[in-house]
């Protein structure tokens, strides 16, 4: 019994083996085709294109990131930024890398992108993310753009249990807390960090006091919002301005009972993308206790 | 007749101590959204006392004493050195020791030395005042026409300014590049107790330095000559009020940035109501120099503007016709 049960089992594996070697070699030529037509030599123009487009592509498409990818205050993917050549989204500069697609935002120069598009190379623009939603859709579109749909999918998927498992104990009254940035800038309604205090479980003050986007905010104002937490994502630290300094106002201190502000690295996000989730998580541990 | 003047000198005084005093309190009170104190009281019956407490002592009574000072700094400023050059148009702003003051304070600040030794910034400020001073005095020389010291004053205004800019465009704070404006117009705006203990010593001891120098100013105005023939020291005199704007502009400067215009529309408009004295109007130049700059800033907060407007735009908004004023006057009496 045994004997015909290995023998059986060796013959399947014969007649399987060469079988799923085709398959293979089937899946193998498809996604080479797959690859023939997805961008070999992607060059990002743009710290924010740069992000996703480090996490997603394959090494050998990429031709190179913009400079402020290498900056580690500004670039959650700094590290794996150093191996490609850098650009400064100058066009000469660009043609040097015989681009089959050029990755851009809003905020690059317009006459760059005009000009790259007159000379027939293809420019994608990205728009900045001010949602998680909007992550999720520049994440999406960049992978295909790159022929990398499954490995944005599968971004997206991580992204979202991430999310989900950030645990937030639900509270009888969730605290107030609020952004001030250095010159005095706080993040209102439409912004990502509008969205992280508020899936972290925490009231955005700024928001409720009618302030949309990325507004400066009178120190006074913010005061008599009684913010029971400050955040920043002050970047730049051992550097000193006027607009630095303002951070450290007795007044902050004395309001937020001796409680210093906490700092969220800008580079979780300066750009949407997933790192937002790393965010998120800190903003939920610096709930008081009730 | 001289009894009667006195009399109104006094009540001059009074009358700007008054107003000055007016004006502060309606400053505390005032803030950046119109009568926020008393919206305060009639909402958040819990702990508003607190808040309230909070934004009087730490945000609106530095603002309005660091106001009251510097104003009253270049109002003295401007008095002191049209008497000393005997020249309309010699003041701190004019004669770049408030450029030079600001050049100090930024080169302290951006690169790290007043975030070790939180002194420097003033003595910073109060070495590029006395330099840039200096400087413009070397330049047009002691007797100077209004033309060579306004041209001495543009040149060396020019130099520090261009310093200023090359030294922020180097600052390793991303910041720094934005707060050129700030430097060039001044504000007075989120400043705390600290900014006001810092600037405090050099200002004070400036004004005692400077107001000890009425009688000196009083007797320059018969000629220098006659001057001396007095008793007065021309070169102990030149130095005592050259060091005392230093330090007054030098302290103030370095914690507002340069507010123009104060220093030189100040004097003159109150030169005629005190009988073109230049030793009293020391005095009323500065409560005249803190009563405009506390009304700039009150008008500052009560412009309804997305950001608030620097409070140097306002002064130099009535202060640059005036000096065009002054100048076609000069020149009608020239020819």
């Amino acid at each position: 019994m045994t004997t015909t049960m290995s023998f059986h089992y060796k013959h399947c594996y014969k007649v399987l083996l060469p079988g799923l070697l085709t398959l293979l070699s089937v899946l193998y030529a498809l996604t080479d085709s797959a690859l023939a037509s997805s961008p070999q030599r992607v060059v990002s123009t743009n710290l924010c294109t740069d992000q996703l487009l480090l996490m997603l592509a394959a090494p050998t498409q990429i031709a190179s990131v913009s400079a402020l990818s290498l900056e580690p205050a500004s670039s959650y993917m700094a590290k794996s930024a150093e191996q490609y050549p850098v650009n400064h989204a100058r066009i000469e500069e660009l043609l040097r890398f015989k681009p089959d697609l050029i990755l851009a935002s809003p905020y690059n120069s317009p006459s760059m992108v005009t000009f790259m598009r007159k000379l027939g190379y293809r420019v994608e623009l990205i728009k900045p993310a001010n949602t998680i939603d909007d992550i999720e859709t520049n994440i999406q579109q960049i992978a295909i753009q790159l022929g990398k749909k499954n490995k944005g999918d599968a971004l997206v998927r991580t992204m979202r249990q991430q999310l989900a498992a950030i645990k937030i104990q639900p509270q009888r009254k969730r605290p107030g807390g609020l952004f001030y940035q250095p010159r005095g800038y706080t993040s209102g309604r439409g912004t990502l960090q509008d969205e992280a205090l508020r899936r972290s479980g925490w009231r955005n003050l700024a928001s409720e006091a009618g302030i949309r986007g990325y507004q400066h905010i009178d120190l006074e104002t913010l005061l008599r919002l009684r913010p029971v937490h400050i955040f920043t994502s002050a970047y730049a630290a051992g550097t000193d301005s006027l607009a630095q300094r303002l951070l450290y106002h007795p007044a902050l201190r004395h309001l937020t009972a001796g409680t210093p502000i906490t700092n969220i690295d800008y580079k979780y996000w300066i750009c949407g993308g997933p790192m937002i989730t790393q965010a998120i998580r800190l903003l939920a541990k610096a709930r008081p206790v009730q | 007749m001289k009894s009667l003047h006195s009399i109104n000198q006094r009540q001059l005084l009074v009358t700007l101590a008054l107003l000055l005093v007016l004006l502060a309190i309606s400053s505390l009170l005032i803030g950046s959204e119109p009568w926020p104190m008393i919206q305060a009281l009639f909402s958040h019956p819990d702990q508003r006392s607190s808040i309230l407490a909070l934004i009087l002592t730490e945000v609106r009574l530095p603002r309005v004493l660091i106001a009251t000072l510097a104003g009253a700094t270049l109002g003295l400023c401007g008095a002191a050195m049209q008497g000393l050059l005997r020249n309309p148009l010699a003041t701190p702003g004019l004669t770049g020791s408030a450029s030079g003051a600001a050049l100090g304070a930024v080169i302290a600040l951006y690169f790290g030395l007043s975030s070790r030794f939180a002194l420097a910034l003033p003595v910073a400020g109060m070495f590029g005042s006395l330099l840039a001073m200096v400087l413009v005095y070397l330049l047009a020389g002691r007797d100077a026409s209004v033309t060579t010291l306004i041209l001495a004053g543009v040149a060396i205004n020019t130099l520090a300014m261009a310093l200023i800019s090359l030294l922020l465009n180097l600052a390793p704070s991303p910041y720094a590049v934005q707060e050129l404006v700030l430097w060039m117009l001044g504000s007075v705006t989120d400043r705390s107790l600290n900014d006001l203990w810092i600037m405090l010593p050099g200002t004070l001891l400036g004004w005692l330095l400077m107001l000890g120098c009425g009688h000196g100013l009083d007797a320059l105005t018969l000629g220098e000559e006659t001057a001396a023939s007095m008793g007065i020291g021309l070169n102990r005199l030149r130095w005592q009020l050259f060091i005392a704007i230093a330090l007054a502009v030098g302290s103030a400067v370095s914690i507002t940035g340069s507010i123009g215009f104060i220093g030189l529309v100040v004097p003159h408009l109150m030169r005629p109501l005190v009988g073109y004295q230049p030793g009293r109007l020391l005095t009323i130049s500065a409560l005249g120099g803190a009563i405009m700059l506390l009304l700039a800033d009150l008008a500052v907060r009560l412009i309804p503007a997305a950001t608030e407007i620097k409070v140097g735009v306002l002064t130099a908004v009535v202060g640059a016709p005036f000096f065009l004023w002054l100048i076609i006057r000069s020149r009608r009496s020239q020819t």
